[in-house]
């Protein structure tokens, strides 16, 4: 069964388990080299609105190891400049027979409409400030792996929250999982009425981040800061920055995650970026398997007979049902 | 050709009538009504039993996209639109391509408008209140208001500058032309595409806040009650704007102002999963708003009710949300929603519910309509509405080339029957062929 991953909002526990799963069960056989049976004859376009390079790079790796070929589109190229509606450029890709779509686009909700016109599974790459599900697992698949479970773990999300779709993604998976979710940054980048989202909202670093086991930095863009609606990057670096010195609110053994690109020295300094407590390199490579997993299940691969480690702590135990590696 | 409506429940609301009884029309005027019309001589018998009979309806915010954007809109779809929602007058605004900024266009306008392919409803233009609605140079309001038309507006480009908006204001008062004004701080709600609230941001989508709008309700209260111009605030939306008018109207400021019905009936959590249809300016608010809102309608701090009819093609509407363009039909629409949800809920009586949708907004604009009073309108305009009939609102099946509808697929309780202009301009499906009736009734 074809299914959409638009955003986490949608998803149920089991489902984001069941997501997880898939992800380590990937990861396993692709570290040992076992095969994996190949999705042949699927192909998947990579519609990316926006330049992003990291995320289409694990996208198109992601494939590649699933054994599926990429049809690669860019704004640019693509007939979306030459006027025609993202209605009729879905259309268009859906009766070129691709089986599956990646999707990137600067507008919030984007992805939802592509979903409606293309007939076909559908992978929310990011969609304006709305979700950015890939990441979010990505960064509960790192989490699980440092700290053993989600469940119980206070989760501070730092920095320009309003405009971040990796804040609002992460703030569904984290808080369903079972963490305490809070958003930490300044009143002009936090969303004025938060109140659906499930977060609770703090203005001051020391407070948001105090006893936290995970900090999430976010991206600060300079190019929103320069606009006057906010006080200066200097401003910000002093109030919210992740360092040695700021760290010393949150618990000791509280890891940083960062779903770049960094702006080193802004919302992190150089030691922390670089130090045992960050976690943006697993972060990378994980965000490759779970986008395997998301790719599999959007093509109807189930965790069935995968054993949910409820705990998360003990090694997978994992069994591919029928669908075994050849 | 003498035509009886037969015993219905007559509500006018020019005269507080409400009994029950017939009205006469001979040849295209209204001669008699009440419960002893003379019956002899008729030619036609509409039997409207257990309807209502109510002057023709007035809708003073309709776009009807002619000239300019006639795939979304053409003047004869929209007033064939209006006729089957009741509506005898409408007045068309200016936000047209060019916009309605010289009189040839406001001639334009009345041709098409009387060309026997249109509805038969009276279109009275609003005329742009500054050149090319740019809210910069003021337009040729004394020509434009000798070429006809009822009120000055900028529509969805509000003038920015309060300092052009008194000028505006002045102006107006001395040719005796109310402004419409649509109440938007840009600088507030620039690039916002709803509601600025718990929904907005956990879709990640730019919002509108409540100060935008009420900021420009309060401005353009303050200068109609230091200028003393009638100003007619369209499409409220707040409890804090509502608040403003009632405000302004204490202090005896001439001012008045609408609703349009998806301000009463949706929230923004209607929105859903980025459903376009439920793209509004204002934008949808939420239960606070609509309960103030109900409650400012019957305290008549809202004067009227609009359907700010804004057809667009549907491949502008099937677009992402931030890109799709505001607004939705409303014309065929508004009755039905408006006696479901205010009428029949006790919100307004049938009478107040009729003021609502025609006497007001036609003494308003002062547009010779309204009324069931021989003499005071060009003919005889009549609307019959069965408040009973139930139906589901199908926008598939509408006069308007629009299809952008949030009320599609909503089942209602009150619909138009019939509609007369001087003669009868609309019929619909549901008044039975029974009704139609020689003069051997009575």
């Amino acid at each position: 069964m074809a299914r959409n991953l638009l955003g986490i909002r949608q998803l149920s526990k089991e489902q984001i388990q069941g997501l997880l799963t898939l992800a380590k069960e990937y990861k396993r056989k692709v570290n040992a080299k076992t095969p994996i049976k190949p999705m042949s004859d699927t192909v998947i376009g990579m519609l990316f609105f926006e330049n992003s390079t990291r995320t289409r790079v694990s996208f198109e790796q992601a494939a590649h190891y699933l054994g599926a070929k990429t049809a690669n589109f860019s704004a640019s190229s693509s007939s979306m400049s030459k006027g025609e509606t993202l209605k009729d450029t879905i259309l268009t890709l859906r009766y070129e027979r691709l089986n599956g779509l990646v999707m990137r686009h600067r507008f919030s909700g984007a992805a939802a409409l592509a979903a409606r016109y293309f007939g076909g599974p559908v992978l929310n790459a990011g969609d304006g400030q709305h979700e950015h599900p890939t990441q979010a697992l990505a960064d509960a698949l790192t989490i699980i792996e440092r700290l053993g479970s989600i469940q119980g773990l206070r989760i501070a999300i730092v920095g320009d929250i309003d405009h971040s779709r990796v804040a609002r993604s992460n703030a569904w998976l984290l808080s369903k999982m079972g963490a305490e979710v809070r958003f930490v940054g300044p009143r002009t980048l936090m969303p004025v009425h938060p109140g659906m989202l499930p977060c609770t909202v703090f203005n001051d670093l020391a407070t948001g981040i105090h006893g936290a086991d995970v900090i999430i930095a976010l991206r600060l863009q300079r190019e929103r800061m320069e606009t006057g609606l906010s006080s200066s990057v200097h401003e910000f670096t002093r109030l919210y920055q992740i360092n040695r010195e700021s760290l010393r609110h949150a618990k000791a053994e509280c890891i940083v995650l960062h779903p770049g690109p960094i702006n080193r020295g802004v919302e992190l300094d150089d030691l922390t970026a670089d130090s045992e407590k960050s976690m943006i390199t697993s972060q990378v490579e994980n965000g490759i398997f779970v986008r395997m997993a998301s790719i599999a299940w959007a093509f109807g691969e189930d965790p069935v007979g995968h054993e949910m480690d409820e705990s998360d702590k003990k090694p997978a135990k994992l069994k591919l049902g029928k669908k075994v590696a050849v | 050709m003498r035509t009886l409506l037969y015993n219905g429940r007559i509500l006018d609301p020019s005269q507080d009538l409400d009994l029950v009884g017939s009205v006469l029309i001979e040849d295209d005027q209204i001669v008699a009504l009440g419960g002893d019309v003379p019956k002899e001589d008729l030619d036609e018998i509409y039997d409207c039993t257990g309807m209502w009979i109510s002057p023709g309806l007035v809708d003073p915010h309709v776009h009807l996209r002619e000239p300019g954007d006639e795939h979304k809109e053409t003047i004869a779809t929209g007033t064939q639109a209006a006729a089957a929602g009741g509506f005898t007058t409408i007045c068309c605004m200016p936000n047209t391509r060019p916009p309605l900024d010289n009189p040839a266009l406001i001639d334009f306008i009345m041709d098409r408008a009387a060309s026997p392919e249109a509805g038969g409803v009276f279109v009275a233009p609003v005329g742009a209140l500054t050149v090319g609605m740019k809210g910069e140079q003021l337009s040729d309001l004394a020509a434009l208001k000798n070429a006809g038309i009822v009120a000055a507006s900028d529509e969805g480009f509000p003038i920015q500058s309060s300092l052009v908006m008194s000028q505006a204001m002045q102006l107006c008062f001395q040719l005796d032309l109310p402004i419409m004004a649509h109440c938007d701080d840009v600088s507030l709600s620039k690039g916002g595409s709803m509601n600025e609230g718990a929904m907005s941001a956990m879709l990640g989508l730019k919002g509108i806040p409540r100060s935008a709008e009420e900021i420009m309700v309060m401005r353009n209260c303050l200068l109609a009650l230091h200028t003393g111009c009638h100003v007619h605030i369209m499409r409220v939306s707040t409890w804090g704007a509502v608040e403003l008018i009632r405000q302004a109207k204490y202090l005896n400021a001439p001012v008045t102002c609408e609703v349009c019905p998806q301000h009463f009936v949706f929230t923004d959590e209607a929105i859903g999963e980025f459903d376009t249809n439920f793209k509004n300016l204002p934008p949808l608010r939420t239960l606070v708003d609509i309960d103030l809102i109900l409650e400012a309608l019957a305290d008549n701090t809202i004067d009227c009710i609009a359907s700010d009819h804004s057809p667009h093609a549907s491949h502008e509407v099937q677009s992402a949300f931030e890109e799709a363009p505001f607004g939705n039909v409303g014309l065929e629409s508004v009755v039905g929603v408006t006696i479901t949800y205010l009428t029949h809920k006790g919100r307004l009586s049938p009478l107040e519910t009729i003021r609502k949708l025609s006497t007001t907004p036609a003494q308003l604009l002062r547009l010779g309509a309204g009324t069931l009073k021989p003499d005071e309108t060009p003919v005889a305009a009549v609307t019959v509405i069965d408040p009973n009939v139930e139906w589901t609102f199908d926008v598939n099946k509408t006069f308007s080339k629009g299809k952008n509808s949030p009320f599609h697929g909503l089942a209602l309780k009150g619909k138009t029957m019939l509609t007369f202009s001087g003669s009868e301009i609309y019929r619909d499906q549901h008044f039975g062929e029974s009704r139609l009736r020689m003069a051997d009734l009575v």
